[in-house]
């Protein structure tokens, strides 16, 4: 198939970057989205010119390193799909594309498609951990768990971390990646010594950041490689209140 | 304790729903009170003197809302240029999947209720654009009363008036499509269930909301209500 696309290139975090077109005519509708950016980066070094950058690690839909905007949608138009497991079969011969990096103030770009996803790593080193000592594995089952809730935070702890919610949500907020995080501790026993310091932590370090606010648009869980579910930010907002109200400064 | 709230996001927009819900709640029976007008100069006359009769306690509630619109504003302001700062730079191509004309259009549509509503007082409560209104009375089971009913015949017989509460009215119907479903996401009321249910709801009473508000000065321009006047 022929594809024309439109990529945005940025030479580094302090220079403008501008959208530029590419044409390329023998991409196979059996690629990886990321095989097809590898045979137009194959192109531009033979060329001379520089390839596009763009993060990429395991590329089986675990690792979220992949990021970019697909015709505005981060990953692409595959529901529950990072671009990594997006085949190029999604497209249609001649179609043009735009590709660009995630889109939010929290995320500056740092090259081309890259941008820096560090502000997550600091939001998780505010409370996105457990200090209690959980044994062995099979200690593991002596505590009793709840179905309901073992389901809940197995489904919060499926976030992989890639910041799609970020991208697509029209504020810029980290609300999803939050909840996730903040909730797969919340609804376990071993999460409630730290419970109220962590959400309020991760939260108040989320807005430090600058990711913006959530106001309901939920497009954050329609670009969500893994589906994370917007009931976990009614959960955060509840949890947070909570949290705050009977915080001993408030 | 307020400063407290509107330095965080989570709290502002919980300040938010809680007042989104006050406004929501004064909307509806505000909308009940106005259909009066349907049932005759009686009705609705009487339902203005009832309201007029309740002093102190109408001016509690007057003083409760006033509050809830100034902290409604107040947060929703904050939230939305702040949000602005935290998306710098949209895509050259929008891929919107599940955000609506409604979601998106939140902060015009509260400011042109916000305008609209600042008119409707001065034209209709405080009578500063038509002291006139003020001066209307009639006869009531043998008590001079204020006669709403005349004010709202002839304020609307003005095309102008009652176009710019005609769109007024709709850009409300576009806040509360979105604006009542997200109050309860934000209050933390969510699930599987709920969330696809209360959307629904909540498109359903603002068509209902706003089409039972359009009604009046439509009927009233075409003289199916107050005909005679």
């Amino acid at each position: 198939m022929k594809l024309k696309l439109n990529i945005w290139r940025q030479k580094n975090a302090k220079t403008d970057g501008k959208m530029t077109s590419y044409q390329l005519n023998h991409v196979e509708e059996d690629m990886s989205f990321l095989e097809m950016l590898d045979i137009l980066n194959e192109d531009l070094i033979l060329k001379g010119d520089d390839p596009v950058a763009f993060d990429h690690d395991c590329r089986e839909g675990i690792c979220g390193a992949c990021s970019m905007t697909i015709n505005g949608t981060p990953h692409g138009p595959e529901k529950e799909t990072t671009t990594c497991q997006l085949h190029m079969r999604k497209f249609k011969d001649g179609q043009t594309i735009n590709i660009e990096p995630f889109r939010a103030k929290a995320f500056p770009v740092i090259k081309d498609l890259v941008v820096d996803r560090n502000a997550f790593d600091r939001i998780m080193q505010k409370g996105g951990y457990i200090s209690v000592r959980t044994g062995q594995a099979q200690d593991a089952n002596n505590i009793p768990i709840s179905k309901k809730n073992a389901d809940l935070a197995m489904d919060a702890a499926a976030c992989i971390g890639c910041g799609a919610c970020v991208a697509a949500c029209p504020n810029g907020a980290a609300m999803l990646f939050v909840s996730a995080k903040v909730n797969q501790f919340a609804l376990l026993p071993q999460g409630q010594i730290e419970r109220k310091e962590r959400v309020i932590g991760m939260v108040n370090q989320m807005e430090a950041e600058g990711f913006g606010a959530c106001t309901n648009h939920f497009e954050c869980e329609a670009a969500c490689p893994k589906s994370i579910s917007v009931k976990f930010i009614a959960k955060l907002n509840t949890e947070y209140l909570k949290a705050t109200l009977t915080k001993n400064s408030f | 304790m307020l400063s407290n709230f509107l330095k965080s996001t989570i709290l502002s927009k919980i300040l938010v729903a809680v007042t989104g819900l006050l406004l929501v709640l004064f909307i509806v029976g505000h909308t009940l009170g106005n259909l009066l007008v349907y049932l005759g100069p009686n009705a609705i006359n009487t339902y203005a003197l009832g309201l007029k009769k309740l002093g102190a306690l109408l001016w509690v509630v007057r003083g409760g809302l006033i509050f809830a619109v100034l902290i409604h504003i107040i947060a929703t302001i904050r939230l939305t240029l702040y949000n602005k700062t935290a998306k710098p730079i949209n895509y050259t191509v929008t891929g919107y999947i599940t955000s609506t004309f409604s979601s998106r259009t939140m902060a015009i549509a509260g400011l042109t209720i916000l305008f609209f509503v600042i008119y409707h007082l001065l034209h209709f409560t405080l009578g500063v654009t038509n002291p006139e209104f003020m001066k209307l009375e009639t006869n009531l089971h043998g008590e001079n009363v204020h006669d709403v009913f005349t004010m709202m015949i002839t304020g609307f017989r003005n095309p102008l008036v009652s176009g710019f509460y005609i769109l007024a009215v709709s850009f409300l119907g576009l806040h509360l499509n979105h604006g009542v479903k997200s109050l309860f996401h934000t209050l933390g009321i969510a699930g599987p269930i709920f969330t696809p249910m209360i959307a629904k709801i909540s498109t359903v009473f603002a068509i209902v909301i706003c089409g039972a508000l359009i009604s009046i000065p439509i009927s009233v321009m075409l003289r199916i209500v107050g005909g005679a006047i």
